[in-house]
């Protein structure tokens, strides 16, 4: 058990979950006994046009997340002042407000917001010195108000009516919103704004069950966050479990429990108490083991195609971990506490580079570890630049938009080109030998052999699509990851249906009709659909236009084991097979791969 | 100007998207306003993110999305009930610590290996993408919602009006306030696949509120509510094609903008024709 908070990422998520308990404690009795958990819960939710400002034009998420809340709060009290409005329905209105500016702006404005994402579900494995800063803000505040104004707070939480008279009311409220709004921002970075109530709210209540006296309501909290907290973070690391999601359903159960024993009759209860610890406990015993060192160079590559490759040049030599797994969107991707754990033991750390694995920086800084991290697509010879936010829209227009975007970003999905993969190889192999030199003479042979391999499917792909006349080579694929390969295959993508290098955006009505009459304009035949993007809005294209859908492509990962994609080459086939398929109708394919 | 207004009507998605965003407006501008008469506007926007662990269980099983879905809200629509019931806590406490709970179960169930991708897509909905089978659907619940709505109308409001004067005529304020639960959870279902987890809550509260700050009477306001959501709908789907922004977050910030103008509306017009208390 101890063992667990001897890793430096555990040790700081633990800091903070204990500071945090201070303000959450304090601030959640006050939630509680006042009724306002919808005011917490919407005032975190409604950070998120607040972070997606933040990460689009680059400053502090805390402070876009604070000033959300600000805005958020004002518009409530302003609102609240008109007659016939009740507090409930404008704490819904104003929030779903806040959603939908969130969403137009990261949709329509910024292109990509991937960082958005976690920070609407928030980590303890990812907790910075920022992070902690402010939560020791928040807990000084929160001891500085509870002292200050809690007997008045608590006269008008139990009086309503009679508040007025004691001192002045408005002041009094806001200081008290203001403090939710500092707790909440402060929780926003460890547990995320859908999941806020697992630290303000659910241990307040729990320990309301228990006793109706204030003093111990206010110290029980506190120290029910911060022991729900510890063990919901240790609980996660041994079960490879994101620590917020563990934290609320631990803090859940105990609230469940805590309700039948003191709510149900004294048997009843017991035998509640009895099958729960027995489930708990079964739980906890069914996880843990952890890995054994064997020696070898341990290697942590961050996207399935940079582990395929390095897994290629290290064979059986190296101790490889991938962090993304097939089939998933990595966009959505969340630190586990394995994650962190093989990074931290790392020796050689190999990331795909851009914005797809851009957490990886922090990962490393959290962990503590002093791997050596190679870029792989420093080194690639064909870069392309990332972000055609609007690829068919009309050149003057989109170049103007170009402008004012951030153009340096690199779009990250070089490895569709062989070209780039032939370097990469190389560079991991540059590096594997650096590390082990022992062993370079077998990664040598190893990456020449590979080497070979892909230029020989370079020119077997290029080959075969040159029987397509290139009038007739136009696609259009589900987003923009495909850059790289029609580039280097003179393939046309005449349009792509998520306007963004994101997954995370959402497309207009606009956009998609224009889509829609480019494909039949330009008679495109297919539609390629991803394998880790929900089909549904390519289907409503393909519906409306009589384009297929049949064949699905391989864009931001590669596939399970078994699938035509499991490893690099694999996924070339497979997409250019399905390219061929989808441009002839279905007539013709090069590898045979779609059987 | 016709033209103008039939151009989008040519594509499938934006058309799908304008019944869709009917059949939506419909559900949500009828059981917005008992949403508001009960007071329940937190439950409408939470009971959206207790879909989750259905959801994602029904993906694992194999079993159609929307009966997951349709179970765990229910489930969780019980659940707030009893915790509200047996802890004497504020329905928000109650609402608060059920939701979370099960939102966090949610993302654990998502952590196999085995659930598709697109959590996000959850969240947020695509407008564009909603399929004929998931419009029957949406058109299938809707009618079940009106039809119940309908039914019970006039005890619905008997309670509603007066939780004291409820039991003595033999009905429960709490059985009630359960069925505009229910009520709502259909409503969710309906909007889900279009609007998302997040921004659902919208079309359930947004209309009614706005209308309810324009009248006392509740006729009144169960029309101008239904006005309002179709209206804000269509508006935002035309919006979407011509200034090119989300679809589904254009219907909302119609939506949202409608309310501000209800409330500025309320405050300037001559206080004459605005009495204080809600009648039938």
């Amino acid at each position: 058990m101890l063992e667990t908070f001897s890793l430096p990422f555990v040790q700081k998520g633990l800091i903070e979950v204990l500071l945090l308990a201070i303000p959450a404690g304090l601030i959640g009795s006050w939630v509680v006994l006042r009724g306002l958990a919808f005011f917490s819960h919407a005032i975190g939710t409604a950070a998120f046009p607040g972070l997606v400002l933040a990460d689009g034009i680059g400053f502090s998420p805390a402070l876009g997340a604070f000033g959300a809340a600000g805005v958020f709060a004002g518009l409530t009290a302003l609102l609240g002042r008109v007659k016939r409005s009740s507090t409930d329905s404008i704490t819904a209105t104003v929030l779903v407000g806040c959603l939908a500016t969130g969403v137009l702006l990261a949709s329509d404005v910024f292109g990509s917001s991937s960082s958005v994402d976690n920070l609407l579900f928030g980590s303890l494995l990812s907790i910075g010195g920022n992070d902690i800063l402010l939560a020791a803000v928040a807990a000084v505040l929160a001891i500085a108000t509870t002292v200050l104004f809690g007997h008045r707070w608590l006269a008008r939480g139990f009086d309503e009516t009679g508040s007025a008279q004691v001192g002045n009311r408005h002041l009094l409220d806001g200081a008290l919103l203001v403090v939710v709004a500092l707790t909440v921002t402060a929780s926003l970075n460890a547990i995320g704004a859908l999941l806020i109530s697992a630290l303000i709210v659910i241990p307040a209540a729990t320990i309301r069950l228990v006793t109706k006296r204030v003093g111990l309501q206010l110290a029980g909290s506190v120290a029910l966050v911060a022991l729900e907290g510890t063990f919901g973070l240790w609980l996660s690391v041994e079960t490879n479990a994101p620590p917020g999601a563990t934290i609320a359903v631990a803090s859940g159960v105990l609230f469940a429990l805590t309700l039948a024993v003191t709510r149900l009759g004294r048997r009843r209860s017991r035998a509640a108490l009895a099958v729960a610890l027995i489930a708990g406990g079964g739980v906890i015993a069914g996880c843990g083991g952890t890995g054994s060192d064997s020696g070898q160079l341990k290697v942590v590559a961050t996207t399935t195609q940079a582990g395929d490759l390095a897994a290629q040049v290290g064979g059986d030599k190296i101790d490889l971990t991938t962090i993304l797994k097939p089939n998933t969107d990595p966009h959505e991707y969340e630190p586990r506490p394995s994650d962190v754990t093989a990074v931290a033991d790392a020796d050689l750390v190999f990331r795909s580079g851009g914005h797809l694995d851009e957490w990886t920086e922090q990962i490393i800084s959290d962990s503590g570890s002093d791997a050596k991290v190679v870029d792989l697509s420093q080194g690639i010879p064909v870069k392309l630049e990332g972000e055609e936010e609007h690829e068919h829209a009309e050149e003057g227009h989109s170049e103007e938009e170009h402008a004012e975007e951030p153009g340096e970003e690199l779009d990250p999905h070089w490895w569709h080109d062989p070209v780039n993969v032939k370097a990469a190889v190389g560079e991991i192999e540059e590096s594997l030998a650096e590390a082990e030199p022992d062993d370079a003479g077998y990664f040598r042979e190893r990456a020449t052999a590979y080497e070979a391999r892909v230029a020989e499917l370079n020119r077997q792909i290029a080959k075969c699509i040159d029987a397509v006349p290139p009038a007739e080579r136009k696609i259009v694929t589900d987003h923009d990851a495909f850059g790289y390969y029609t580039k280097r295959y003179g393939i046309e993508t005449v349009g792509t249906v998520i306007p963004a290098l994101t997954t995370q955006a959402q497309p207009s009505a606009g956009d998609l009709a224009e889509l829609e009459d480019t494909i039949r304009k330009e008679n495109v035949k297919a539609v390629f659909p991803e394998e880790s993007v929900p089909p549904a809005l390519s289907n409503a294209v393909a519906r409306d236009t009589g384009a297929s859908t049949d064949y699905t492509l391989y864009g931001d990962t590669l596939g399970p084991e078994g699938s035509p994609g499991e490893t690099w080459l694999g996924m070339m086939k497979s997409n250019t097979d399905n390219i061929m398929l989808g441009m002839t109708d279905g007539r013709k394919d090069c590898f045979g791969t779609s059987g | 100007m016709i033209d103008w207004l039939l151009e989008p009507l040519r594509f499938g998605a934006s058309l799908r998207a304008l019944i869709e965003v009917t059949l939506i407006g419909v559900a949500g501008g009828v059981v917005g306003c008992w949403v508001i008469l009960y007071r329940v506007s937190y439950s409408a926007e939470s009971l959206a993110h207790g879909l989750l662990p259905g959801l994602v269980a029904a993906t694992l099983l194999g079993l159609p999305i929307l009966l997951g879905g349709a179970v765990g809200i229910v489930a969780a629509a019980i659940l707030i009930a009893l915790v509200n019931r047996f802890a004497r806590e504020s329905a928000d406490t109650a609402i608060a610590v059920v939701i979370t709970g099960l939102f966090g179960f949610g993302v654990l169930l998502a952590l196999s290996p085995d659930t598709p991708p697109g959590t996000a897509e959850l969240l947020f909905g695509d407008l564009l993408g909603v399929s004929d089978t998931e419009l029957l659907t949406s058109a299938g619940i809707l009618l079940a919602v009106i039809a119940s709505v309908w039914l019970m109308h006039d005890r619905l409001l008997a309670a509603g009006f007066d939780a004291g004067a409820g039991p003595s005529l033999g009905l429960s304020p709490s059985v009630m306030s359960g069925v505009v639960l229910v009520l709502v959870a259909l409503t969710v279902l309906v909007g889900v696949q279009g609007l998302g987890n997040l921004l659902v809550a919208a079309v359930l509260v947004t209309p009614a509120a706005a209308a309810r700050l324009l009248t006392d009477r509740f006729r009144p306001m169960l029309i101008l509510a239904v006005a309002t959501a179709l209206l804000a709908g269509v508006a935002g789907v035309y919006l979407s094609y011509y200034l090119k922004v989300a679809a589904g977050a254009s219907v909302v910030a119609v939506l949202v903008l409608a309310y501000l103008a209800a409330a500025a509306a309320a405050t300037l017009l001559p206080r004459a024709i605005r009495p204080t208390s809600l009648n039938t």
